[in-house]
């Protein structure tokens, strides 16, 4: 197997990257000075994942909604016992996770990582479900889901995506609802095991106080080589228009919160990272706190500390998104209208543009200091289709130019929806 | 790794970790006073001041700018509570000069911006400035608010509310919505003088290398206030309720929550933490493998002890026709461990998670800061492997002692308005 050495040229940081002969995509970064280990094997398996097939297959599958973090529950039980009491014994802090595009099971410890590492290898591969256990199984996640429909923060970002999505399941809560749930069996469980959860279409990722050779050397004696079937997720049509422009809903909210967003075209590969890191200037230079308008609207009282912005992007979509709290969002969203008109007609301040480069720059440095973060930047970049590094390459080619044309061409009036939620 | 703590002052104390795999540094001030209900509010929104402006950098906007140009540092300030004392202070951190791609001498600016933000503030005539501090009273006001939006933190803000009813520690660190209303800018700006005058002053420097400018620079400015620093107690252990208290809130919520208190007057602090941890801290612990997964009761069901007060804490979500049951339950999980039925697995588990936390710190400049400043406030500054030294000669007797020293104080419903009725 060929070791590739990527390298930042800009940190001179470096990592590992190993394709498997079991097919697994490996990456390993050593970090010298540091105790911990940070683990994660994932497939990219979220939950927008509800239509797939093999290359074989005719027809596609559809699947219920949530079942993919239905799936992750279960696998934390194999035949014998539950895979915390093993993690138990070397130590380490076992735990998972399901977003919208992935499933990653992960450990983090500060010794014996190679034992917690065979746990980590032995138990994602081996899938045990019963209908008892599904059925039990069912009450957890429905509870999840219920405590989940009191965070409000999470409320206000899903009923946005509900105003911005028609069809696409980004719309849908990672865990399903309780009824989806419900038409999970442990057939079905298997079936998406067995599609998803191929090492063809899974990464493992680990940094920290490791050896190269002993992890690889632990990886042959685990993996299990699998055929690459031929995976195929497909999503449903999704016009480029909003559903609606407005959402509002009452609560028990001590502060009214806001999410307002501006539905872009999806992308993937190098073409979403560089995306991404444009739309992020474009956020900074919209509304950072060096800003006219953010200084106005706090000068105001309708903003306070709490307003931001992020990129929310990933297979089939992409949306910048500004939150925060205020009692007169509607205020803000004509603001960040008007601000964007200003950046057009009068373009970007060039000194303004390479301190906030800098500023990414700054931040892109600092991840590299941390071994939680390396971990999940190396499998969260391989997923997406980039190298681990390639965001600080991207940031040193980005332009002002494209910047504006970014904003130009996907900040569209039409195309920006918001939901609120206040109080009672 | 080389750990020194020097006294820089009376009562101003100055420690740096210098480690050189980091590539960034980070600083901490902290100001260290009795938590008040009369001066909680007027504390934090003087220390929230700091981050917003100073006299060279006199907004927001020009104080952001200036972080941004230099590569993202971050400057902010904090305001928690430990038991019955208000800890409230300034963080920031920037990436290390010889990653900066022009050159520039990225530790001089930053210390620079720290110093005018403590000691240039942006005051004129005995208050801070009106518009910013208007600005800062707003936010503060709107943290306060925003507490409700975390359900289960709100709830464990209540639990403590009815678990040291009487006491400092029953306050919340930044004081209520009524007391921070009523501060204006002359008062945040006299108590914040206060603070620099009368309070314990920890600072905290993490880096790649060592900087004789930061303490000196902290040495020469303290020189210049006139300090008479109060004494400040870390642990006061609460009193436990001669009846078990109850208190309940209604809201519109799907899931209940329930916080039980329990309250120790146990001496052994590592005993007693290794209780919290065989009982709800882990995903193994007893509260976690019969409360949630055997018995489904709780969808989450955790420990925390704080042991400046001597209680422990034990956080719930759970639905309405649960709560005897899971009440019942813990309860029960808990006389297992006074019983002595603590398996071997479960004591060895517990020793590995101090073993795995204990070691890690050193991975990140907030977790050295956030270790000894730890140590310092509970009087005895030992290394981390120390400290694990000293868990891991816990025997399973001193875990049954401990446990048999709690006793049942209080309990926090949250209940959802239809099931209250």
């Amino acid at each position: 197997m060929e070791r590739n050495i990527l390298t930042s040229s800009r940190t001179g940081d470096s990592c590992i990257h190993v394709k498997h002969s079991s097919g697994l995509d490996i990456y390993i970064c050593e970090m010298p000075g540091f105790s911990s280990v940070e683990a994660l094997f994932g497939t990219k398996y979220g939950s927008v994942n509800t239509m797939f097939k093999m290359k074989e297959d005719k027809e596609y599958t559809v699947v219920p909604e949530g079942i993919a973090h239905f799936l992750e529950h279960k696998l934390f039980e194999n035949e014998d016992c539950d895979v915390f009491e093993l993690y138990a014994k070397t130590g380490a802090n076992g735990n998972a996770f399901t977003s919208f595009d992935k499933t990653c099971y992960l450990f983090n410890c500060s010794g014996n990582y190679q034992e917690s590492l065979k746990i980590l290898l032995d138990f994602v591969q081996k899938p045990y479900f019963t209908q008892a256990t599904v059925d039990k199984e069912q009450g957890i996640i429905g509870q999840e889901i219920k405590m989940t429909n009191d965070n409000l923060e999470w409320r206000v970002f899903f009923n946005m995506l509900r105003c911005m999505y028609h069809n696409h399941p980004v719309k849908i809560d990672i865990a399903g609802t309780v009824e989806s749930i419900a038409k999970i069996d442990a057939d079905l469980l298997y079936k998406c095991y067995y599609t998803f959860y191929n090492l063809n279409n899974m990464t493992l990722s680990i940094a920290g106080n490791i050896s190269a050779d002993e992890v690889l050397a632990i990886c042959d004696e685990c993996l299990r080589p699998c055929e690459d079937k031929g995976l195929e997720t497909v999503f449903p049509d999704e016009p480029e228009s909003v559903v609606e422009p407005e959402i509002y809903e009452i609560q028990p909210v001590g502060a009214s919160i806001f999410h307002i967003g501006y539905k872009c075209r999806p992308c993937s590969g190098q073409e979403r990272l560089r995306k991404s890191m444009t739309a992020s200037a474009a956020i900074s230079l919209i509304s950072d706190a060096s800003t006219e308008m953010y200084k106005k609207l706090l000068d105001d009282g309708v903003i306070n500390s709490s307003f931001g912005g992020e990129v929310f992007a990933g297979d089939g979509y992409f949306s910048v998104i500004f939150s925060g709290e205020s009692d007169s969002p509607e205020i803000i969203r004509d603001s960040i209208r008007e601000e964007i008109g200003r950046l057009l007609r009068e373009g970007i301040n060039e000194k303004d543009f390479q301190r906030i480069r800098k500023s990414a720059y700054g931040m892109a440095v600092r991840e590299l200091n941390n071994v939680e973060v390396v971990a999940n930047l190396m499998i969260n970049s391989h997923m997406d289709g980039v190298g681990p590094y390639d965001s600080i390459e991207a940031l040193s080619e980005m332009t002002s130019q494209d910047v504006l044309d970014f904003i130009r061409n996907e900040l569209e009036p039409d195309k920006l929806v918001m939901s609120v939620i206040k109080g009672e | 790794m080389k750990y020194k703590r020097t006294e820089l002052a009376d009562n101003i104390g100055y420690s740096s970790v210098i480690d050189e795999k980091f590539k960034t540094s980070f600083l901490t001030v902290r100001f260290i006073t009795v938590l008040d209900k009369n001066t909680a509010s007027a504390n934090a929104l003087g220390i929230s001041s700091l981050s917003t402006s100073s006299k060279r950098y006199e907004t927001i906007a020009k104080l952001n700018e200036k972080l941004s140009a230099l590569y993202g540092a971050s400057l902010s300030t904090f305001t928690r509570k430990r038991g019955d004392v208000q800890i409230l202070g300034m963080s920031s951190s920037w990436i290390n000069s010889r990653f900066a791609i022009d050159g520039e001498d990225l530790d001089g600016e930053m210390l620079e911006i720290v110093r005018g933000c403590i000691f240039e503030p942006n005051a004129h005539g005995g208050q801070f400035e009106a518009d910013t501090f208007r600005i800062t009273k707003k936010d503060l006001i709107d943290r306060i608010d925003a507490e409700l939006n975390n359900k289960r933190g709100y709830a464990v803000s209540r639990a403590s509310e009815t678990a040291f009813i009487g006491e400092p520690a029953e306050n919340a660190c930044c004081g209520s919505k009524e007391s921070a209303e009523a501060v204006s800018a002359a008062e945040a700006f006299a108590a914040y003088r206060k603070l620099l005058e009368t309070s314990h002053i920890e600072i905290f420097y993490v880096s790649s290398e060592d900087n004789s400018r930061i303490p000196e620079m902290f040495r020469s400015s303290f020189a210049d206030i006139e300090r008479a620093a109060e004494k400040v107690e870390f642990e006061n252990l609460s009193p436990v309720k001669a009846e078990i208290a109850e208190k309940r809130d209604e809201f519109n919520v799907n899931q209940c929550k329930m916080v039980m208190s329990f309250k120790s007057d146990c001496k052994d602090e590592y005993a007693l933490r290794l209780v919290s941890t065989i009982l709800g801290e882990t995903p193994v612990s007893k509260l976690f493998v019969n409360v949630r997964e055997k018995l489904s009761l709780c969808y989450y069901c955790a420990c925390r002890l704080i042991s400046s007060k001597g209680t422990l804490m034990i956080d719930s979500g759970v639905e309405k026709n649960n709560i005897g049951k899971a009440k019942d339950e813990i309860q029960a999980q808990l006389d297992e461990i006074c019983r002595g039925n603590i398996t071997d697995d479960e004591l060895q588990s517990a020793f590995l998670t101090f073993g795995n936390s204990l070691s890690q710190i050193g991975d990140t400049p907030s977790s050295y800061e956030g270790y000894y400043f730890e140590r310092f406030c509970s009087g005895n500054i030992i290394s981390p492997a120390e400290h694990l030294e000293k868990y891991l000669s816990v025997t399973k007797e001193r875990i049954v002692e401990a446990a048999k020293t709690l006793k049942p104080d209080s309990v926090y419903l949250m209940l959802s308005k239809e099931e209250a009725e």
